[in-house]
């Protein structure tokens, strides 16, 4: 307890305030997931995945690589199992066909979470720079699918603009322009190095004597501190107004289909 | 048509729909049947004449029109006996010279027709009668009454009026009617007896094929006729089902907007068609499919009351 309270004292606010929130979307959007139609298990349960990727925040707790590891690939699971469902409804919307049974899709999200568990423990425990290429990735895939996602968000909504539901999709569509913003921002800074994980481990390495000797510039971050900074606020602020749109567009959701 | 004597009835009133002709020809023929059967329908008389078993004349009078005679006649025999559902049969025994003379008046040779009696010398032409040894018949009538003599060899055989049953053996009202100045006459005259039973018309005419033709073409008629009654019901439920499919169509519109015409489509396709609607199981099914959908685009208590209202027309379809 004393280790969780003094590792929530240090975390910065922004982030706190943003775990709040993924607290309360992961929590809306399980209990949404629970009894609804088997298309938005896929969506909902995705959310609530985004929860658990956000642990590594409290990196005390979670201080070893695997868990870090472990909580990046929970995240590349979430936005695999939201398109899914998205997928799934933009289908439904198209062929009026629904198909499978909730059970899979709680037992298949399981198996994948085990799947990567054991991934990562049947390999060599991960460096930094492994950890972060998973974040990399995890990213990476995150900004493709969710430019995807929003395709098909405003085709599904075009092909049900009439009925009750369809505000819900422009919720998910701006939910989804925050998680561009969120996860494109750290992607960005990552791409060029300028991320936090980064700057430890040249820290450590002391890279730049490295980078010296062999006339690399591995730190630009000097010269381009303005546009560093921005995109560390848009990473803070999109990820706290993505947690704030997914609890609220769950609220909404539950409320129109109640 | 006139009236004829009856002599002997063999049978009267036979109801005509459980006769066939081929059957009362055939048991007239072989019974060396001598006298007339009559077919009364409500729109025509039909009457067959047979000497000794041998068909001599067929007639059929409409009510209204000219008679026909032999094969036409017992083609439209065979024709009302199968299609007008209604209608007796009377089998009168006559003596062969009464029955040559009732086809006298049926077929037989006119010498005079409709001429005025106050224009002709009765007396002259009764004596012609027997001077020529005539075998025939007289018929005097006004427009409310008739009278028949009829002749064998030129000798009256006897007499017959409306009214009567039977032959009279005196002229009385014949020759009341004689004097009335607005009569007419006609003088039908034909072979000897036996002469007539030299020619049976059932030799040329095949009553088995004539009834057998008309069967079919009732039949057909008939089929044809339910075909049509087939159709009509088909077009009704087909339009009833349609309605009723619109009708859910547009409550499912109205609860999950336009992309509920897609589903309602799909729906019914996989229940095999609108006619799932009429069966309680389908149509559960059915409602099952559509709630399932529903669920992906409105709130519980909106599917809810929709349910209700399409469960009700369903209810009210079928009952």
């Amino acid at each position: 307890m004393e280790i969780l309270l003094e590792q929530l004292q240090g975390i910065p606010p922004i982030y706190l305030i943003q775990l709040v929130f993924w607290l309360l979307a992961g929590l809306i959007s399980f209990v949404f997931s629970l009894g609804n139609a088997r298309i938005w298990t896929s969506i909902s349960i995705g959310f609530f995945l985004i929860l658990l990727s956000q642990f590594y925040l409290l990196n005390k707790l979670f201080h070893t690589p695997t868990t870090a590891a472990f909580t990046y690939i929970t995240g590349t699971v979430a936005i695999m199992l939201i398109t899914h469902g998205f997928l799934e409804y933009y289908v439904f919307c198209r062929t009026f066909e629904i198909t499978g049974r909730k059970q899979t899709v709680y037992l298949t999200t399981i198996l994948l979470l085990v799947l990567s568990w054991v991934f990562l423990a049947i390999n060599p425990e991960p460096s930094m720079f492994t950890v972060r290429n998973i974040k990399m990735v995890e990213n990476a895939i995150w900004v493709f699918l969710t430019l995807m996602n929003l395709e098909i968000i405003r085709k599904i909504y075009y092909a049900i603009k009439d009925s009750p539901i369809s505000k819900a999709f422009i919720c998910f569509g701006i939910v989804f322009l925050c998680i561009l913003l969120w996860k494109g921002s750290e992607l960005y800074l990552q791409v060029f190095q300028w991320d936090r994980l980064w700057g430890n481990i040249a820290f450590q390495l002391d890279l730049d004597e490295v980078g010296f000797d062999l006339d690399i510039k591995l730190d630009d971050s000097e010269e381009y501190w303005r546009r560093i900074n921005v995109a560390r606020q848009v990473y803070d602020y999109a990820g706290l107004l993505a947690a704030m749109a997914v609890s609220g567009t769950f609220a909404f959701l539950y409320k129109l289909l109640k | 048509m006139f009236q004829l004597p009856k002599g002997n009835p063999l049978f009267e009133n036979l109801a005509v729909t459980k006769l066939k002709l081929t059957d009362v020809v055939m048991k007239l023929a072989n019974g060396s049947f001598t006298g007339y059967a009559s077919f009364t329908f409500p729109t025509a008389t039909g009457i067959l004449v047979f000497e000794s078993g041998k068909l001599a004349s067929t007639i059929l009078a409409p009510s209204q029109g000219q008679s026909i005679f032999g094969f036409e006649a017992m083609t439209s025999l065979a024709e009302q006996m199968v299609t007008s559902g209604t209608g007796t049969m009377d089998v009168y025994r006559l003596s062969k010279d009464l029955t040559m003379c009732v086809h006298a008046l049926l077929q037989g040779e006119a010498l005079y027709r409709s001429q005025e009696l106050a224009l002709i010398d009765i007396k002259t032409l009764l004596e012609r009668v027997k001077q020529e040894q005539m075998n025939g018949c007289l018929r005097i009538y006004t427009d409310e009454k008739s009278a028949m003599i009829f002749y064998k060899e030129g000798n009256p055989l006897g007499f017959f009026h409306d009214g009567s049953q039977d032959i009279d053996s005196s002229p009385g009202e014949s020759q009341q009617l004689a004097q009335d100045p607005k009569a007419k006459l006609d003088l039908y005259t034909t072979v000897s007896a036996d002469e007539l039973m030299s020619h049976d018309l059932l030799d040329v005419i095949n009553v088995a094929k004539i009834w057998d033709a008309a069967v079919a073409r009732q039949q057909a008629e008939l089929n044809r006729m339910n075909r049509e009654l087939a159709d009509k019901d088909r077009m009704q439920s087909i339009n009833r089902l349609t309605d009723l499919e619109n009708q859910i169509r547009t409550i499912y519109i109205e609860y999950v907007g336009n992309v509920g015409r897609g589903i309602i489509d799909k729906e019914l396709t996989s229940a095999g068609g609108n006619s799932c609607l009429l069966e309680q199981e389908r149509s559960e099914q059915f409602m099952t499919a559509l709630e399932k959908a529903a669920k992906l685009l409105i709130s519980v208590k909106k599917i809810a009351e929709m349910k209700e209202k399409i469960s009700a027309l369903l209810i009210q379809a079928r009952a």
